[in-house]
């Protein structure tokens, strides 16, 4: 892959970079052909962020400089912390740095930033990538039944109520009012330090929609990385959200890239969400094959991994003729009795994306990502899926990762 | 002035004096070279020299000449001694180091010879300290002997650019490895880190390149912790020149220039790292 970025581009690449950190220590490069895709998931699984990149943001962009059509694209893992200190001081880089060419060498193992500078100075860094399946998280944002849009700044003025320390907070909609929250885990126990609720009226949304009333509870850390960029760029932000437990997307979009953060939100233990009937429920569904999300569990609690079958095209979950949203919303609502084995890459698509009971105990969890800090589940944190694919292992074996 | 009740008697003993109506133009530069607590003091007619050494492999020197001191006298040819230079900063800056205009810390420094403390006399708005500073017999200064006619290589750069490479320079690599050619890369610091290595080339035709002397390509390694202490040097400069011998010695040399506008020079020497020889 080789890229090149100019001007003003170079400093909307460093602050994703920084939004991105924000979430985790690693970053995935993903050169595909509609554009780059820059990912990153937390350790926990809990948040995925990803910024796409069209090639309209580069002077140049070239997916797969290779002339043998065999060879597809390098996908690579870089450490954030290699990444970051390229990008820092970005106001004054944004005076002394001319362009960026950022090259994917495979057969070096190495990922080569270059700044052209003023003064006809060049600084150029290597640094040791390693290789990787994508990372991906699909989700069905536009089947979320509630959506409110608003431009980045008044995001921005409601967040800055919060301390930086401010780890969850709660945000609930009805149709008279949107409230964000602080939240804090005991109802009854004393309020420690500062708790802080906001509450807007619908009209303060450019737009604003409520399928289901509902309160979701996310980490507002690691959004902030987001919202700052988006305040940087006056871009506006969309949020799409369903009931607790249902994971709560951030998005960020114009012509030239798109950003999305898509967070795990807190199950409330009073309505297991479970029995609803998702919208699209009764569509019918069919997947190609080429689309196949399939999932495999690793050897360890908590971890999931799932392969891109290969042809994966996905980068936006949004409105992809390969991804079929309806499968995934029925079935990640469906329940099935604990101890259900996951299915290995071989067997069917359908049976892919159960997801047993989890008992009602309030914990973290994440329809999308699988990873649960249970106390009360025996044994079945193994099996629980994750539609992020982030493959760790030292062994890139293509799609047979799942095999175990 | 108050320093000036000091009796002639007390004058007549000095062998060294020297004044400055600001004492930062002393202190700012020897901040520059103060990576190691003691430092040789070498003074004769044309001014003042002071050194500083590390492990034998490195060593700085700060000139201020004599005409940057208000007053200066020295009554033989070469006066030479050693003192705790972290102490002598802290005297200097004893008034704290405000820059409020227009107020500034006065000094004079004498010294009666072999055996006597350096006495420092500082005076800021009205209030006058001093101190007297244990000497010590001053060491031999290492002779890199690095003379002009050795030079392979010489480029002189504005401080500007190299101020922005070296706040980068990956410090987890262990050694700073310098390349200057007739041909490209012309001048490259480069690094070698846990990440990976980093390059920063300049050009021959640079507008920051203000001289490109270059004979042959020569590539040396430096330890990265005897470089970093040059930074201060660095950031103090407007000018620095970097030459290179035949054997791969280093030679940086900064132009200063003080609070009034006046000149100084502070150079330092590196001997390349054993590993890697010329190329």
């Amino acid at each position: 892959m080789k890229c090149i970025i100019e001007g003003n581009g170079i400093k909307v690449f460093g602050k994703a970079v920084h939004a991105l950190s924000r979430i985790s220590e690693e970053i995935w490069l993903d050169p595909l052909e509609e554009g780059l895709a820059v990912r990153t998931v937390n350790s926990s699984q809990s948040a995925y962020a990803c910024f796409f990149f069209t090639p309209l943001f580069f002077q140049q962009y070239i997916p797969d400089p290779d002339t043998q059509k065999d060879c597809e694209a390098v996908k690579c893992k870089l450490n954030t912390k290699c990444v970051l200190p390229l990008f820092r001081c970005v106001s004054w880089r944004e005076r002394s740095v001319d362009r960026c060419e950022i090259t994917i060498k495979n057969p070096d193992s190495r990922v080569i930033f270059q700044f052209h500078c003023r003064h006809g100075i060049t600084k150029t860094h290597n640094l040791g990538y390693q290789e990787c399946e994508a990372l991906q998280a699909v989700f069905p944002a536009h089947l979320c039944p509630n959506v409110l849009k608003s431009h980045s700044k008044l995001l921005g003025d409601i967040v800055v109520h919060f301390p930086i320390s401010q780890e969850e907070v709660t945000l609930s909609i009805s149709s008279l009012k949107v409230a964000l929250k602080t939240f804090y885990e005991e109802e009854n126990s004393c309020i420690k330090g500062m708790n802080t609720e906001l509450m807007l009226h619908p009209d303060e949304f450019d737009y604003f929609q409520v399928g289901e009333d509902s309160a979701v509870t996310f980490c507002l850390k690691e959004l902030r990385g987001l919202l700052s960029f988006a305040e940087s760029y006056g871009l506006p932000v969309s949020c799409h959200f369903g009931v607790a437990g249902q994971p709560v997307s951030f998005t960020v979009k114009d012509m030239m890239l798109e950003a999305h953060v898509v967070l795990s939100t807190l199950t409330d233990p009073d309505h297991e969400s479970p029995s609803q009937s998702a919208p699209g429920d009764d569509c019918s569904v069919t997947i190609s094959k080429t689309s196949t999300v399939e999932i495999s569990t690793s050897e360890g609690p908590m971890e999931a991994e799932v392969c891109i079958a290969d042809g994966e095209r996905v980068a936006s979950s949004q409105g992809s003729e390969v991804f079929h949203p309806a499968l995934h919303m029925r079935k990640m609502i469906q329940l099935h009795a604990p101890g259900e084995i996951l299915p290995r890459p071989s067997l069917a698509p359908e049976s892919a994306l159960t997801t047993p009971i989890t008992p009602a105990t309030f914990k973290i969890r994440s329809l999308l990502f699988g990873a649960v800090l249970s106390d009360g589940v025996d044994g079945n944190t193994a099996d629980l899926p994750s539609l992020v694919c982030g493959s760790d292992t030292e062994e890139d074996g293509g799609s047979e990762e799942g095999h175990r | 002035m108050p320093l000036s009740t000091q009796s002639q008697a007390d004058i007549d003993q000095y062998i060294l004096i020297a004044s400055l109506d600001n004492a930062r133009n002393l202190s700012n530069i020897l901040k520059a070279i103060s990576f190691k607590d003691h430092a040789i003091f070498n003074a004769t007619q044309n001014g003042l020299k002071v050194t500083v050494e590390d492990s034998k492999c490195l060593q700085a020197n700060a000139f201020i000449q004599a005409d940057i001191f208000q007053e200066y006298t020295i009554k033989e040819d070469a006066v030479g001694f050693q003192v705790n230079l972290t102490v002598l900063l802290d005297c200097l800056t004893i008034f704290g180091g405000s820059t409020v205009p227009g107020v500034c810390t006065a000094l004079r420094m004498c010294y009666n010879g072999y055996g006597y403390p350096l006495t420092l006399f500082l005076e800021e708005g009205g209030v006058v300290t001093v101190c007297k500073i244990n000497t010590q017999e001053p060491e031999e200064p290492i002779d890199f002997d690095f003379c002009s006619t050795n030079v392979t290589n010489k480029v002189i750069l504005q401080s500007d650019s190299l101020k922005e490479a070296f706040s980068e320079l990956d410090m987890t690599s262990e050694v700073l490895q310098i390349t200057m050619s007739p041909s490209h890369p012309y001048f490259r610091l480069s690094t070698f880190g846990n990440s990976g290595n980093a390059h920063y080339d300049y050009p021959k035709d640079s507008d920051m390149m203000e001289l490109f002397q270059c004979t042959k390509l020569q590539t040396n390694r430096y330890k990265m912790s005897l470089l970093k202490p040059s930074t201060k040097a660095l950031a103090l400069s407007c000018k620095v020149s970097v030459r290179t011998d035949s054997r791969g010695f280093l030679s940086l040399q900064y132009l200063v220039r003080n609070d009034d506008g006046q000149i100084c020079f502070v150079e330092y020497y590196c001997c390349p790292d054993e590993e890697v020889g010329e190329e």
